[in-house]
């Protein structure tokens, strides 16, 4: 028999005894992150909120309380509701394009093919490219001068040159070379989001499924698409939050224009309250963004749960 | 054999581990903050920011000219260099944080007057140089001065003009000169008909801003009156001025311009396309580095002029001295001695930097009247006259914050482009911009 001794218990100072329990170490290790949200997000929001409700700006940077009069003088500016349109038709055009074009990825990648390692890695590149210089590249095969992709169509007799697309010129064109661009950069998420969700699915409903008869198109949209839904929904909503608030594009590639035609809520808050110093209209433009979000992000998490029960 | 027991991390000892290790890296700074900061004492150090400028040779010429004064007088000069579309933001910054570099380079609107309370009164510097190198001119003085209590918030350092460049032969071969802006309509297009249109911007940017105020104020139109008290902008000469950018675009140019960006209509004239274009000597400067042939068939001259008055925009160049500066002193001191030097950084930025104070560079200006690498010689004469052609957004009243907001929301720009497009009538457009401009000096008068 074998006698195992009791452990002896050396005296310990408090603070040893404390991290011994596991609530606390686990409160521990997820402060840094709660404080980095604390004060990287938390503290800009609450600032946002309160030079929205204030006359403060550059020129003169003393607070004053104004209430909600800089949101009453936004909302009557046609400009402003233009911008407001544009961001919905930003976001959610290429959040769709982003999500179609990933599922189709995530359908290729899944099949074995040569090379397909090499693909998987160039695929994230979207994703890693720092964006000034992706829209710097995409610029250029939209300049109206230079454009590659004219010059192709052009070369393969699709068009003549007195036709070519001016890209970035014209108003529903440029809107639709800021999706695109988006899109672009956002496919390889949804891909990843996808390949994730398609392979979690359990075989033996597909193969269940298949021998009851169900096609690909079947297989997809009535069993496996129903099953990953909730993953998608998570993914999507960070792509809404993310290009909702993102102005990189639009003020690298087409700075708002063609009259205002890409304006969206970040650029126009980034103009107004940075660029030219009215920091209180500034905030109350980008605040804008937070119901909207909000509205999305309760919606989509609804769904989700919904679907989980 | 021996049985090793490989090492087993607890989690008590990876918490011990951590922390010190946390705590280590922690004090490190309090540990060497008292010999760094007598470093720092020992050194006295100046930093500069400021565009990347368009000719490359300049910043170049500056980075050493800034060194050597620094070692004269043994500080530690740093010259950063940012681009341009980022100069307002990085203002916005280092205001915002109280911390940055010690002289601020601005380049175009805003700045002067935006940043007024963050900015050294720099009048006696202005005034000691105004003395030596002569009156100020009338755009140096909308730049940094500020009217109300007669002190000068930025030394204004150049502007950068927008004179006419055009393609001789082409202009010859039509028996023409654009010397109005009908002419240039007109003839514009003629030449477009032969594959060569005219080319100025109505994207957002830069350079769009600049030449239709131009062509606003050669029609007799203006956004603010002379005080900068009232939006003028809904007169007849605005309708005008609309009228002719909506027809100058049909007739003259290609729906190409929507899209432009500043370096596009530089491009246009040094691929050989355009026959015409509105811009500062650098899109010259360029060809004559790229397209020899094209670069010797563009004249420059200046700006068309209008059924009012011949007038074009101008951008404006000008330090400030940050409250916050570590070292205003050097930085007032430094540019005493850029003054004194000025003459060089004309001669380094190839005639495109235009001096602010008249006696400065005396007229005639060797580099722009007698310039070896034109043919001919006297090619850039017509930039010596600009003081009389230029003006900056606010004319005829003050530049302030709220003629910047105008300025960076593009109102102008958009104004003509939506006539041009015929998105709106010439009437419509106007009153769509003079209600912008007039919810913008309302809101800006609230504040200052």
């Amino acid at each position: 028999m074998v006698t195992i001794a009791e452990p002896v218990t050396k005296p310990g100072s408090r603070f040893r005894y404390i991290l011994d329990r596991r609530g606390t170490l686990g409160a521990v290790f997820v402060a840094p992150a709660i404080l980095y949200v604390l004060l990287l997000v938390g503290g800009p929001f609450l600032l946002a909120v309160y030079y929205s409700v204030s006359a403060y700006t550059i020129y003169d940077p003393s607070w004053r309380f104004v209430g909600l009069a800089n949101f009453a003088q936004i909302v009557k500016n046609p400009v402003f509701l233009e911008t407001l349109g544009n961001t919905f038709l930003f976001t959610f055009g290429s959040q769709l394009l982003g999500l179609i074009l990933g599922k189709f990825g995530a359908f290729l990648l899944m099949r074995p093919f040569a090379g397909r390692k090499i693909v998987r890695a160039l695929i994230i590149l979207p994703w890693a490219v720092p964006i000034a210089l992706a829209s710097v590249a995409w610029e250029w095969m939209f300049d109206s001068l230079y454009s590659v992709i004219n010059w192709s169509m052009i070369a393969l007799g699709i068009i003549n040159r007195s036709d070519a697309p001016n890209w970035l010129g014209n108003p529903h064109l440029a809107m639709l070379c800021v999706i695109i661009v988006n899109a672009w950069r956002f496919f390889p998420f949804a891909i990843v989001i996808f390949l994730a969700g398609i392979t979690s699915v359990p075989q033996d409903i597909i193969d269940a499924a298949t021998v009851d008869g169900a096609g690909f198109w079947r297989r997809n949209y009535q069993i496996v698409l129903p099953l990953i839904l909730p993953i998608v929904a998570v993914g999507l909503i960070f792509g809404i939050v993310f290009t909702f608030t993102d102005l990189s594009i639009v003020y690298l590639l087409t700075n708002g224009g063609p009259v205002n035609a890409t304006s969206v809520l970040g650029f126009r808050g980034f103009q107004v309250g940075i660029v030219s110093g009215d920091v209180s209209h500034g905030a109350a433009i980008s605040l804008f963004m937070l119901p909207v979000l909000l509205i999305v992000v309760i919606v989509v998490l609804r769904f989700i749960r919904r679907r989980e029960v | 054999m021996s049985t090793a027991r490989p090492s087993s991390i607890t989690r008590r000892r990876f918490l011990r581990d951590t922390s010190l290790a946390l705590a280590a890296a922690g004090a490190s700074p309090v540990l060497s903050a008292p010999f760094a900061s007598r470093a720092m004492a020992d050194t006295k150090t100046l930093t500069i920011v400021q565009w990347s400028h368009f000719v490359p040779a300049y910043d170049t010429w500056f980075d050493k000219f800034a060194k050597d004064w620094g070692e004269k007088n043994h500080i530690e000069v740093t010259v950063d260099h940012i681009p341009v579309q980022d100069v307002a933001a990085r203002a916005a910054a280092e205001a915002s944080a109280g911390s940055g570099h010690d002289l601020f380079g601005w380049n175009g609107a805003g700045g002067a007057h935006l940043y007024r309370k963050f900015l050294v009164d720099v009048t006696s510097l202005v005034e000691s140089v105004e003395k030596k190198y002569g009156k100020i001119t009338v755009i140096g003085r909308q730049i940094g001065y500020n009217q109300d209590d007669h002190t000068w918030s930025a030394f204004p350092d150049y502007y950068i003009n927008f004179p006419v460049m055009y393609r001789k032969s082409l202009w010859d071969g039509i028996g023409m000169k654009p010397e109005t802006w009908d002419d240039v309509r007109i003839g514009g297009a003629k030449l477009k008909q032969k594959g060569h249109p005219v080319g100025i911007s109505l994207g957002h940017s830069n350079d769009p801003n600049t030449t239709w105020r131009g062509v606003l104020w050669s029609y007799g139109g203006a956004v603010q009156d002379e005080a900068g008290k009232h939006v003028v902008l809904d007169s007849k000469g605005s309708v005008e001025a609309v009228k002719f950018a909506a027809a100058l675009y049909k007739e003259a140019m290609t729906s190409d311009v929507l899209s432009w960006s500043d370096a596009s209509n530089n491009q246009y004239i040094d691929s050989g396309v355009s026959s015409l274009i509105i811009n500062p000597i650098s899109a010259y400067r360029t060809a004559q580095q790229l397209n020899k042939k094209v670069a010797d068939d563009i004249f420059v001259m200046e700006p068309p002029k209008g059924p009012v008055r011949r007038l074009m925009g101008g951008a404006s160049e000008f330090y400030g001295i940050w409250k916050f500066g570590k070292n205003q002193e050097a930085a007032i001191e430094f540019l005493k001695y850029y003054a004194d030097h000025w003459i060089e950084a004309f001669k380094a930025s190839s005639g495109y930097n235009n001096p602010i104070f008249a006696n400065i560079v005396p007229k005639p200006m060797p580099l722009l009247s007698d310039d070896p690498t034109s043919t001919p010689r006297d090619k850039l004469a017509a930039l010596q006259t600009s003081d009389e052609w230029s003006a900056v957004p606010g004319y005829p009243g003050p530049a302030t914050p709220a003629t910047d907001e105008v300025y960076n929301d593009f109102i102008i720009c958009d104004m003509m482009a939506k006539a041009a497009t015929g998105a709106m009538t010439a009437e419509d457009s106007v009153k769509w911009a003079a209600q912008q401009c007039e919810a913008i000096l309302t809101k800006w008068q609230q504040k200052t």
